[in-house]
């Protein structure tokens, strides 16, 4: 606390005088909020700052750090709500805020905001709303996504605010009503370029009403003349410009710059990329079909001729010389004709730029002002050498924020100034020459980077160099043309003041630039001619390289950045220490700073006048007389075109510099010097509501000023942006340049290979043609040689032949040679042979005539015997011939007899064969029977398994039918019995004799079953087993009576008997079915009695009739119960007597057998 | 297979690939023209093959020894049959027990049991299990065969082929039932058993009945031709087959009365495929006949 109240009294020190103290103090401060976090200092600092209005409590306070911006905002939100200390509050939150400190986001949720739209909602004071409305405008960019919540808030103050400027319910004075104007303005741009869709949907609703009907027109329709349409407003729609993600890309300066695209104000706007006006546009293709049509040059005359130059130059220069002007409408033959001077000019000052040495920053302005009176090629010369002198001093100026800002200021009223004034276009006197001597300098300053520009790629590096140079060069060039207007001021000021009341010839010349360009265009074209020619001057100042960028010098070089910066620096700092002062006394010292905005203004059309040297005559009045003619149309509407539309900017613009001026006159109509002095001078006291109202005005000026020094920031930020991104293109160029220039040697490699490999090919050609050649040679040898060897080679042939032949021939003829050796061998051999026969034959001879001799002597004994024989047996010859004949005949008949023999047992054999043959037939055919006769019996047998089954069904549907007829038996005997009883009772003895019969009843089946067999036996004929069956049943009873009446006398008993049941029927069938079963039952019985023995006949026999007699007993033997015991013995006897006659049928049967 | 020269050559291919049955018509025609039929053969083709239907009657008949083997007997034996048929049936009509509105089945029913001389006293005598087991058989059958002659015969030699032949084996039947299943899906068998509805599975009306009311005619005539040429293994396959298509829906049944209940209703739609699966099953676990057709 200690610590904390130490630093409280150290407040008043804060201001003190002495700059150690000062220093020590304002670190203290520093460290103290550092190390404490409460809110007591902060509180302090703002209430001191409120009393005091220090301006070292207030860099403290816009300063300040993170932890401390919660207090700063909630004290600050205290003294909102008091009405007295609104406005100072709102100066400090303006400075703050314009300082973008870190915690700025912060500002869209602190209470300050909302207390800051209700004051502006409801505060009547116009200087406080003016304000209030410039710190919402600075705000609104910081805090984009987050104002939405409040933006109905800020379309309601517009509308509250533009009604208040038509409606003036405060009835305060007009003066401040221009700025509010003014102010209410920048909020329209402000809420129109962030927020279109809403904004013009507001509009929509709100002047839709018939209340505000006048306001739009009166207000907002003018407003709404300087803006293009929003890009927005096609594309984009009511949510996505609130669409955080819209904000987050962009920063605080884009959405300025966003703003300041879509309005057609030549105050606020700003062309960038896609938004060149028209009207550049128009000017630029206008240019481009003159200009060759080379990148280069295109460039070239784009950038010198600038935004603003096209237009205004040449009405500019239709007051002073006419002929001038088709010159710059051909910039491709200015240039050309200015390039060859500029060499000549340029040569020995590019030399000198190399060489010269730097020289002391003192000496500079000296130098200056001596060449100012000299020839426009020295002083070029002299500015070349003293160009040392701002590279020289970089480091020790800091650049001081606030000039540029005031430059603008003060320049703005001095064009806006001039449209009353027209009596100046006439008046082209005097300062013209000094104007034409700028525009001398300036055209040659601005010709040589325009010649330079057309510099290769290749040799760039040198030539930024150069520029670098030639930067500095230029800003000497305007100091001296500055050092020169104050020797001018000091000489002619007497001569000046009268005429046009202009406290320096700058604003004369400044008058007649923006005069002239006023006759052309509208006013609004010629304050955008003015202040974008002046502001790239006042720029110059500015610390960053991007001031540079937006004068003509800029377009020349684009790649000065490195020395431009530093270059300009210390002039601006020049500038600065003179410009601080002017804001608080608009007195002539601010003539320097004044100076800048002439020399800018009337630098565009410098060179006019070397066009004149460069155009042929006739050209030259051709255009005259066409741009006369223009001009005195262009005067027709001028006037019109100024009333149509005027900018609050504007209006405010001029109404500044009319007060400047009149401040002047007043000023320099006074000898006093002092201006306390005036007033008392004039009528004792100045009325204390003309200071306040004054005093207002100042502050409003002075907050118009902080707003635009805002948006120059933002601008500067911009800009450094973009240089970045010119450097980068830049050196892409180059990169392509140099990508290019190998491609170019790599093309040439290419076609020196190319040309190379023809070569080789040619070659190559050559030595297969050789090749080829030799080739062909060669073959033809080898065909030649082929051909010899196969004539050799027949040659050969033939010899081989012939001797083959030889060796045959020879080989014949040894062959010939052993025959004849053989037959000379066997020759020999037969010759032996032959001799030996010989002498064998001989011998043989001799025993041949002795054998000879010896057979005649045989064959005469011979006969001698045969004549002996033949008379002594002729009787046996006869005899044995008889026998042989006889013999033969034997052995004939014989001989026959064999042959018979033979004969038969042949024919025996074959007939065994054929019997042995037949045998085998016959067992064959013999097993085919067996077999057929099995397959016969298998059939059989199915077809009697089937007759089985089917017999079997039957037995069962006679037992079935037993069984139900039992059944019925059973119920009659019943019923009967019962009648019996009732009926008579007194034949119970019989009835019991009747049972005894029943006991009896075996013995009598037995002997009717024989009987029955007996019967059946006897006759084996057609009798059918029914009337045997009746036999025995009659038999019984009977036996003389015929059959039909025993059974009909059966029949009747059966139907006397059961004339109530339903019997009868089943009985009816009964014989039907009897006699099929009968006669099935026989066919068995007979087969099996045939086959078989008697006992097994004697048991089915029993059987079946036990079955029949069963089926006819019970009726007969009821009715037949009473006689039947008297037959017993004779049945008996009968039965014994069957049996007799069966025994002797069978033995009698078999004898039959 | 004297006739192997009027066979198709490709019908060994037709095997191979898997067609079944396409030269089946052929060679049981072959067989069929054969007189004095081979019992035998017919049994084992019956067994191999499914008989095509228009076959099917009279393989039956001849199987079942309604007709004789020799063609010439035909006429004659069924000639036998018929009047054998009508003599019981107008005995039946003449002891009252059937008349003009007596359901067919019942008359059938009546005429088996006076043949088999089981025949009771009174109409309104209780049925006995084996009357149940014919009706049931009998109502199949009808449906199956439209002569009521040709219906009566078959179903009485059906029957008594399964009293006679049958009898003993048919008994075994569940416990080879068991064995099977333990084989084919163990843990059904143990749910089965779990549930203690091994004991109460539908034996009477699978086996005694032979499927019949179970399945539908057509599956249950591809079950019978394997039963009437002397395999009633084949049951117990289709048994098998039953539970094993069925699993899931017995296996979420907890009951054996349940169990019992819904095999007994079983649904009717899938009854084709079971018995294709079952014959499969029973040619896998049985081997398919040794002897050729």
């Amino acid at each position: 606390m200690a610590q904390q109240g130490n630093v409280g009294e150290l407040l008043p020190m804060l201001d003190s005088p002495i700059l150690g103290v000062l220093e020590d103090i304002t670190a203290a401060f520093k460290d103290n909020l550092i190390c404490d976090r409460g809110p007591m200092l902060v509180n302090n600092l703002v209430d001191y700052y409120l009393e005091t209005n220090s301006q070292q409590a207030l860099h403290i306070l816009s300063t300040l750090q993170e932890p401390h911006d919660k207090h700063l905002l909630d004290k600050i939100n205290d003294y909102m709500g008091k009405a007295a200390t609104r406005l100072p509050t709102l100066s400090l939150l303006g400075h703050v805020i314009r300082r973008q400190p870190s915690w700025k986001h912060k500002l869209s949720q602190a209470p300050l905001l909302l207390s800051l739209l209700k004051c502006l909602k409801t505060d009547t004071d116009v200087v406080v709303l003016t304000t209030g409305v410039l710190v919402l405008i600075t705000m609104l960019p910081m805090i984009p996504q987050s104002g939405k919540q409040y933006l109905h808030d800020f379309f309601g103050i517009f509308g509250r605010l533009s009604a208040w400027c038509l409606q003036n319910p405060g009835h305060v004075a007009e003066i401040y009503l221009v700025h509010l104007h003014a102010s209410v303005y920048s909020l329209f741009h402000r809420l129109y370029g962030m927020y279109p869709c809403n904004f013009v949907s507001f509009l929509r609703s709100h002047y839709s009403m018939k209340e505000n009907l006048e306001t739009f027109e009166e207000v907002v329709k003018p407003m709404m003349e300087h803006v293009r349409i929003h890009p927005e407003l096609v594309t984009g729609s009511k949510d996505h410009e609130l669409d955080p993600r819209r904000w987050k890309r962009l920063e605080t300066h884009d959405v300025v710059i966003e703003c300041a695209k879509i309005s057609l104000d030549p105050a606020e706007a700003s062309y960038e990329d896609g938004y060149y006006s028209v009207s550049r546009k128009l000017c630029t293709s206008l240019k481009h079909h003159q200009t060759d049509p080379s990148a280069s040059s295109y460039i070239d005359t784009q950038s010198s001729y600038g935004t603003s130059t096209p237009y205004s130059t040449p009405r500019l220069t239709l007051s002073q010389m006419p002929g001038q002007l088709p010159q710059i409408l051909s910039p491709q033959s200015t240039r050309l004709s200015t390039e060859p001077q500029q060499v000549t000019i340029w040569s020995p000052s590019a030399v000198c730029g190399m060489t010269t040495p730097p020289t002391s920053p003192g000496v500079v302005p000296s130098e200056s002002s001596q060449s100012a009176s000299q020839p426009y090629s020295k002083a070029f010369g002299t500015s070349a050498g003293g160009k040392g002198t701002p590279l020289g001093t970089p480091a020790t100026s800091p650049p001081p924020p606030c000039t540029s800002d005031d430059f603008v200021h003060v320049s703005l009223p001095s064009a806006a100034a001039t449209p009353p004034k027209k009596e100046d276009k006439p008046d082209s006197g005097r300062p013209l020459l000094y104007r034409q001597q700028n525009v001398i300098n300036s055209d040659k300053s601005l010709d040589i980077p325009s010649s330079k520009s057309s510099v290769t790629l290749s040799d760039l590096p040198e030539f930024l160099g150069g520029l670098s140079f030639e930067d500095s060069a230029e800003k000497d060039r305007e100091e001296d043309a500055i050092s020169k207007e104050i020797s001018e001021i000091t000489t002619d000021a007497e001569h000046m003041v009268p005429r046009g009341g202009f406290d320096s010839p700058f604003y004369r010349t400044n008058e007649s630039l923006s005069g002239s360009q006023k006759k052309t265009h509208s006013a609004a074209s010629s304050v955008q001619g003015h202040s974008q020619t002046s502001e790239p001057l006042t720029s110059l100042d500015k610390p960053g390289p991007e001031g540079a960028r937006e004068t003509p010098k800029q377009t020349f070089t684009p790649i000065d950045k490195p020395c431009g910066g530093p270059g300009e620096s210390p002039a601006g700092n020049r500038e600065g220490t003179s410009g601080e002062p002017s804001i608080l006394t608009p007195s002539p010292c601010k003539v320097p700073a004044q100076r800048r905005v002439v020399f800018g203004s009337g630098q565009p059309p410098l060179y006019e006048h070397l066009f004149e040297v460069a155009l042929p005559k006739t050209a030259y009045l051709f255009v005259g007389k066409k741009t006369e003619e223009l001009l005195k149309k262009a005067k027709g509407t001028q006037d019109e075109d100024c009333m149509s539309s005027t900018s609050p900017v504007e209006v405010l613009d001029r109404l500044i510099q009319q007060g400047a001026d009149a401040h002047t006159k007043e000023l320099n109509k006074l000898s006093l010097p002092s201006k306390s002095a005036d007033w008392t001078h004039f009528g004792g006291s100045p009325p204390s509501d003309e200071i306040h109202t004054l005093r207002n005005q100042l502050l409003l000026l002075h907050n118009q000023l902080l707003y635009e020094r805002f948006k120059r920031q933002q601008h500067a930020l911009r800009n450094r942006r973009l240089l970045r991104k010119v450097i980068k293109a830049t050196a892409l160029e180059e990169h392509n340049a140099a990508m290019k220039d190998q491609l170019k040697l790599q093309e040439k490699e290419i076609q020196a290979l190319k040309l190379s490999l023809q070569k080789e090919q040619a070659r190559y050609h050559q030595f297969q043609e050789e090749h080829d050649n030799i080739v062909a040679q060669l073959h033809s040898q080898i065909r030649q040689l082929q051909h010899d060897r196969e004539e050799f080679y027949n040659q050969s042939q033939e010899l081989q032949t012939k001797l083959e032949d030889c060796r045959n021939m020879i080989a014949d003829l040894r062959l010939e040679l052993k025959k004849a050796n053989n037959k000379v061998c066997h020759t020999e051999l037969l010759l032996s042979q032959v001799s030996q026969k010989l002498s064998n034959s001989e011998s043989v001879q001799q025993q041949m005539e002795f054998l000879n001799r010896q057979l005649l002597v045989l064959g005469e004994v011979n006969e001698l015997y045969l004549e002996q024989l033949q008379h002594k047996h002729t009787d046996t010859t006869k005899e044995v011939e008889m026998l042989h004949a006889a013999f033969r005949k034997e052995l004939e008949k014989a001989k026959s007899c064999v042959q018979q023999q033979s004969q038969k047992l042949d024919a025996s054999q074959k007939r065994i064969a054929e019997l042995e043959s037949q045998l085998a037939k016959k067992d064959h055919l013999f097993l085919e029977q067996k077999k057929y006769l099995e397959d016969v019996k298998i059939q059989a047998r199915g077809q009697l398994q089937a007759v089985e089954s089917r017999y079997k069904a039957q037995k069962r549907i006679t037992q079935a039918f037993e069984l139900e007829i039992l059944d019925l038996f059973g119920r009659l005997e019943k019923s009967s019995l019962l009648k019996k009883l009732e009926d008579d009772k007194t034949e119970a003895a019989e009835a019991a004799e009747e049972r005894l019969d029943c006991g009896n009843e075996d013995t009598a089946g037995h002997s009717e079953e024989t009987m029955g067999r007996n019967g059946e036996t006897k006759p084996p004929s057609t009798r059918g087993s029914s009337s045997s069956k009746g036999g025995s049943s009659s038999e019984l009873s009977t036996p003389e009576k015929p059959q039909n009446q025993r059974l009909s006398s059966r029949w009747d008993t059966s139907v006397l008997l059961e004339p109530s049941s339903t019997v009868p029927l089943t009985v009816g069938s009964l014989p039907s079915s009897k006699s099929f079963l009968g006669m099935k039952a026989r066919e068995l019985f007979r087969n099996k009695s045939e086959s078989q023995c008697d006992e097994e006949g004697v048991t089915i026999n029993r059987l079946s009739d036990a079955l029949k007699t069963e089926l006819c007993k019970d009726p007969s033997m009821e009715s037949k119960a009473p006689p039947s015991p008297d037959n017993l013995s004779p049945k008996l006897q009968e039965s014994s007597v069957g049996q007799l006659h069966i025994m002797d049928y069978n033995e009698t049967h078999h004898d039959h057998s | 297979m004297a006739d192997d020269s009027q066979r198709n050559f490709r019908s060994v291919y037709y095997e191979k690939v898997g067609f079944r049955g396409v030269e089946e018509k052929k060679s049981l025609e072959i067989l069929l023209k054969d007189d004095r039929l081979d019992i035998e053969k017919l049994c084992t083709f019956s067994q191999r093959f499914p008989l095509p239907s228009m076959y099917r009657i009279l393989v039956w008949k001849v199987l079942l020894g309604i007709i004789p083997p020799h063609h010439e007997s035909h006429a004659l034996v069924m000639k036998y049959r018929k009047e054998q048929y009508w003599d019981i049936h107008h005995a039946l009509r003449v002891i009252r027990f059937i008349n003009d509105s007596t359901p067919q089945v019942d008359v059938f029913l009546r005429m088996h049991q006076l043949e088999s001389g089981k025949l009771p006293r009174n109409v309104a005598f209780p049925l006995e299990p084996e009357d149940e087991v014919f009706l049931a058989i009998a109502k199949a059958m009808e449906e199956m065969v439209e002569d009521p002659i040709e219906c009566y015969w078959l179903v009485s030699c059906f029957v008594n082929q399964l009293n006679s032949k049958h009898k003993d084996s048919l008994q075994q039947l569940p416990k080879i039932l068991e064995q099977y299943l333990n084989i084919e899906d163990n843990r059904l068998l143990m749910h089965l058993k779990a549930c203690a509805a091994m004991s109460k599975l539908p034996y009477d009306l699978w086996f005694k009945k032979c499927f019949a009311g179970c399945l539908p005619e057509s599956s249950l005539q591809r079950v019978w031709d394997k039963v009437i040429s002397g395999s009633c293994k084949i049951l117990v396959f289709v048994a098998v087959e039953i539970l094993l298509t069925f699993k899931m829906k017995i296996i979420a049944l907890n009951s054996a009365e349940k169990i019992t209940q819904f095999l007994e209703n079983i649904p009717q739609d899938n009854t084709d495929a079971i018995v294709s699966k079952a014959v499969d099953l029973w040619r896998t676990h049985c081997g398919t006949p040794a002897h050729s057709v």
